[in-house]
């Protein structure tokens, strides 16, 4: 019978000549299995005197457990190369080109009218939509526009009939709003809007506009200022202030012309901004009284603000967009160049 | 309204330089859109809004620099047109009277005022006024077409100047035109009138458009020796219609439209005179003003309560400081409870009740100085709900099933796709041709949005409004159009399917978005004439029409100059987004495993799937999951008229295993009932 020492010590050789982790597995169970030579050592305790089978036992086991060792430490290295060697086969070029899942774009119009959604939304305002098939009585007369105002004039509207037209202005949805709810009321739309005008980089005959009102006891200029200071800090940057200036429009009183400063100079002056500091970016103003009043709302309990503007300069502005004739022409290489 | 610095100094005394007072005027409401220099001068170009026509003079700008500022201070002048150029013969109709007379017969002319003049010079204007109407944009043309331009230019009242050697009368009679009445005007165009177009007529005939333009024969020439200058006032309506029948547009119809001070008309015939004679040193002989003012109306008081004032503006305002505002402004203010009793002067017809006043006193005071309050109080459900939620759901669909959304014009021109069954309806007033109509579908946009892009693969969609004449007059309807050509994903360099656009991908598109809502689709043969005759189908929501899917007709591809191989699909959002969800009750899910068992049979081509899916599920019965067709073939080895379908059947049960056996028992009972329909295993 060969002694542990020779058994070991033919083991620890085999197994560090070992080149592979299957080879290991064969190792361990020719020296440790049941049937293994190292194991099989202590069948032969029998045959020792009582008083040195402890030790035996004891030799034979530690044995074990240091072939057990080194076949582990063994099997580390060499998972260690097969990885190594697996991994080098396997290698990528990481910057080849990934494989694109076509995920469709939003038109930047829309895209733009999400987040003014989100904005608006989030301070409170309903968003509902009305006609582009308009009638005369929402798009003008509902708006305290006197007869014969210019911006009747078919120079200036698109007339279907006598009584329909494509609306001037996103406005024309108060009248509905009015007609079926009572304040306290915040609502806002997002849509097309049609003028009778010849179309170059700076004019069309069709955009996009919002109109956002709130009729509520107590309403001011204040809050229609701290309305639109918020919503220009969300969509243009924390810093940016807002600037009123009386202006007119017939369904407004008072009415200002609302511009935010620069976000793209703070205010000092840049080519967005023209040199003024200040972008003008629409209409806005306390709800005409007699509007209201038409509408069966009580003036001296409640007032109410609204606001305008025109979806297409806030990317014009923000990408520096220079013709307005891009956003309804769908040119992918014009609405790819933005994200979604 | 342009006009140059030095007139603005001849009204105010301000230490303002000229781009400030521009800066003060825009903060004022009046928006300097231009400053250049002219002739030595600077020239202001102010945007005046239609309700203030009193800001289109120099005098009334005046009043506004002198409201804004509190250091600048009136000068000479601003007080004496203040109190409208007194002169002795105030009252005193004289030899004017005596020569000539003035009838009014129509309430579109609220007061009509004129002064003779004799023996007037010849010859052009000074400089100084020349180079100061040039500097404002008009073109000197002589000594008494100037003044009245000047006059114009200081103080907003349109005044015209007669031959009165060439009126028949001598006699002014302000009325509406007859029928077959014509006139010449001094731009030598000849006017048919028609009635309700206001005229001033001599005795017998037509003189001048009343507000817009004068006759050229009566008008002023250099051979002219007496002159009956006429200064009025007419309703803004009536001179807006006229001039637009007649097609003209003046410095004074433009005044007229917007409103002119009523009580300013003798005011303007006063200075003319005063101007005159220091041009000729007393050469002409003046005359007095015969004055018609049947319009004559008393202003109303508005009150203006400091409560109310202080709460629409948003900040504090004090009583001193609105009585200060409001009679910087020319309004006569005395105190009232609780506030103020206001009349407005005559020309602001503005002002009709309290928040015209607040806004003056606002637009004074400052609107820098309102500060930036959030609404407080409450608030109803904001953001985007009901169907506009669900229209935004659709869209998002779209996107994720990759296809890229277009924007695009609503105003079109004709198209082989425009909707065969839609009366179509355009703007009476189209801008061109290309503009003429409303859409009356989507498809002619995305065909547009696909030529412009070029032979690419494409998958585009757009949601928007589509127009046409219904029952009741014109309508809209929200809808969503899809359009596919060529592979749906980029080619790649490791080879894989691509995925083309054909009838099938475009179809598991809408089922995918309808899926997507809650919503069932169902599909029966279409027969839209825009799409392929036999590769299209109407899809049902609700068991109501809900759109077409189909591959294009090869004609109309030709004809709308696009590839044969697109497809395309127009749904009805409106009808989709409204069609109520059935609500969703949770079923338990089972633990058993799945077992599969395919079937392929031999059918009749003429058979549809939906019906050989619906026996293969009737006859399955719970245990089928799912099934699906997973190959179709015909050709080499199938009769002709048949096909091969191989369908797979997903079973499962809840809280037990399928034996081989059950297995196949359901997948017999799906063969037997497949055979009813003449199918036999393959």
């Amino acid at each position: 019978m060969p002694s542990i020492e020779t058994v070991e010590r033919e083991a620890m050789e085999a197994v560090a000549a070992a080149s592979s982790t299957q080879e290991l597995r064969e190792l361990e169970i020719r020296f440790l299995g049941k049937q293994g030579v190292l194991t099989g050592l202590l069948r032969a305790i029998g045959q020792l005197p009582p008083e040195e089978k402890p030790r035996f036992g004891q030799q034979v086991n530690a044995a074990k457990a240091r072939v057990q060792a080194a076949i582990d430490e063994r099997e580390r290295e060499l998972k260690r190369l097969e990885n190594a060697a697996r991994f080098e086969r396997e290698r990528i070029d990481p910057t080849m080109p990934g494989r694109r899942w076509r995920v469709g774009r939003r038109h930047v119009l829309q895209a733009t009218a999400d987040r003014i959604k989100a904005v608006l939304g989030g301070l409170g305002f309903e968003y509902l939509e009305s006609p582009e098939l308009e009638l005369f009585r929402y798009n003008f007369e509902a708006l305290n526009y006197p007869p014969d105002h210019p911006a009747m004039d078919e120079q200036d509207t698109f007339y279907i009939d006598d009584q329909h037209l494509l609306r001037t202005q996103c406005t024309a949805i108060q009248g509905r709003v009015f007609e079926r709810r009572k304040p306290p009321l915040r609502v806002f739309t997002i849509g097309r809007t049609y003028r009778n005008e010849n179309v170059d980089r700076t004019h069309g005959h069709t955009f996009h506009q919002v109109d956002c009102f709130m009729v509520d006891e107590g309403v001011s200029m204040a809050h229609l200022k701290g309305t639109l200071g918020q919503f220009a800090r969300s969509m243009f940057g924390s810093d940016v202030r807002v600037r009123f200036r009386p202006d007119f429009f017939p369904f407004v009183e008072p009415g200002v012309d609302y511009a935010i400063s620069c976000p793209f100079c703070g205010g000092s002056g840049c080519a967005v901004c023209k040199g003024s500091g200040w972008i003008e970016l629409g209409g806005a103003g306390l709800v005409h009284p007699n509007i209201l009043e038409a509408y069966g709302i009580d003036t001296d309990r409640y007032s109410g603000f609204a606001f305008g503007l025109g979806v297409e300069r806030i990317p014009m502005m923000s990408h520096g967009i220079d013709d307005l004739r891009h956003f309804l022409e769908n040119d992918l290489r014009f609405l790819e160049q933005f994200p979604s | 309204m342009k006009f140059p610095f030095a007139m603005l100094r001849d009204f105010v005394e301000t230490r303002l330089g000229p781009a400030e007072v521009g800066d003060l005027l825009t903060m004022a409401g009046f928006e300097l859109e231009g400053i250049e220099q002219v002739e030595g001068d600077t020239v202001l170009d102010i945007k005046v809004t239609p309700n203030r026509g009193d800001g289109l003079s120099v005098f009334g700008l005046s009043r506004e620099v002198l409201a804004k500022d509190a250091e600048a201070r009136p000068t000479e002048l601003y007080e004496r047109a203040c109190r409208r150029f007194p002169m002795p013969d105030d009252g005193d109709e004289g030899e004017t009277g005596a020569f000539a007379s003035v009838t009014i017969e129509t309430e579109d002319c609220p007061r009509y005022a004129c002064r003779m003049f004799r023996n007037v010079p010849q010859g052009d204007s000074p400089e100084w006024i020349q180079r100061r109407l040039r500097q404002a944009g008009m073109r000197p043309i002589s000594l008494l077409v100037d003044l009245t331009n000047y006059v114009m230019l200081e103080l907003g009242q349109p005044l015209h100047a007669f031959d009165l050697d060439t009126l028949a009368g001598p006699e002014i009679v302000v009325r509406h035109a007859r029928p077959g009445e014509r006139l010449t005007t001094l731009d030598g165009t000849e006017h048919e009138l028609a009635p309700g177009q206001m005229m001033i007529c001599d005795a017998e005939k037509p003189v001048a458009v009343a507000g817009v333009m004068g006759g050229l024969e009566t008008e002023v020439t250099p051979a002219t020796m007496n002159v009956l200058l006429e200064s009025a006032n007419f309703r803004n309506t009536t001179v807006r219609r006229t001039r637009k029948q007649l097609g003209l547009s003046t410095e004074a119809s433009y005044r007229f439209e917007r409103s002119v001070d009523p009580d300013g008309v003798v005011a303007a015939l006063n200075r003319f005179a005063e101007l005159l004679e220091a041009v000729d040193g007393g050469a002409s002989r003046v005359f007095g003003v015969i004055d018609r003012y049947p319009g004559r109306s008393d202003r109303q008081p508005v009150r203006l309560t400091l409560a109310r004032t202080c709460r629409l503006l948003g900040l504090d305002v004090t009583l001193d400081q609105c009585r200060s505002y409001l009679s910087r402004l020319g309004m006569e203010v005395t105190e009232a409870e609780g506030g103020l009793l206001v009349v407005p002067p005559s020309w602001r017809p503005d002002i009709v009740r309290e928040d015209d006043l607040i806004e003056e006193v606002g637009r004074v005071h400052g609107y820098e100085r309102i500060p930036e309050v959030l609404p407080q109080g409450s608030t109803p459900q904001g953001g985007v709900s009901g169907v506009y939620a669900r229209i935004d759901l659709l869209k998002d669909a779209l996107l994720r099933a990759g296809c890229t959304q277009v924007v695009s014009h609503s105003l079109v021109g004709t198209s082989p796709l425009d909707d065969p069954s839609a009366e179509r309806i355009g703007p009476k007033n189209p801008v061109s041709a290309d503009a003429a109509w409303l859409r009356s579908s989507l498809l002619p946009c995305l065909a547009d949005a696909a030529r412009r892009n070029g032979a690419k693969d494409l998958w585009l969609f757009e949601e928007g409004r589509t127009f046409a004449m219904g029952p009741s007059g014109p309508e809209e309807r929200r809808r969503v159009g899809i359009y596919a050509q060529g592979t749906l994903l980029p080619d790649h360099w490791r080879k894989s399917d691509p995925g083309r656009a054909d009838f099938f991908a475009v179809k598991g598109i809408v089922e995918e978005t309808l899926s997507f809502l809650g919503l069932e689709a169902e599909w029966s043969a279409g027969s839209d004439p825009r799409l392929h005759p036999t590769r299209q189908a109407s899809v049902l929501v609700g068991g109501e029409l809900a759109g077409v899917v189909g591959a294009i007709h090869p004609d109309v591809a030709q004809d709308a100059g696009l590839p044969d191989d697109c497809v395309l699909a127009e749904l009805d959002a409106d009808r989709i987004v409204r069609t109520p969800v059935e609500p969703r009750r949770f079923r338990a899910v089972s633990r058993n495993p799945a077992v599969r068992r395919d079937v392929a049979i031999l059918i009749g081509k003429d058979v549809p799937y939906a019906v050989i899916e619906r026996v293969v599920a009737e006859a399955a019965g719970d245990v089928l999951e799912r099934q699906w067709l997973f190959d179709v073939f015909e050709g080499q080895g199938i009769p002709e008229g048949k096909h091969s379908l191989a369908i797979a059947l997903q079973l499962r049960k809840f809280g037990g295993n399928f034996t081989d056996e059950e297995a196949n028992q359901v997948r017999d009972r799906v063969v037997e009932a497949l055979a009813r329909l003449g199918a036999t295993l393959r």
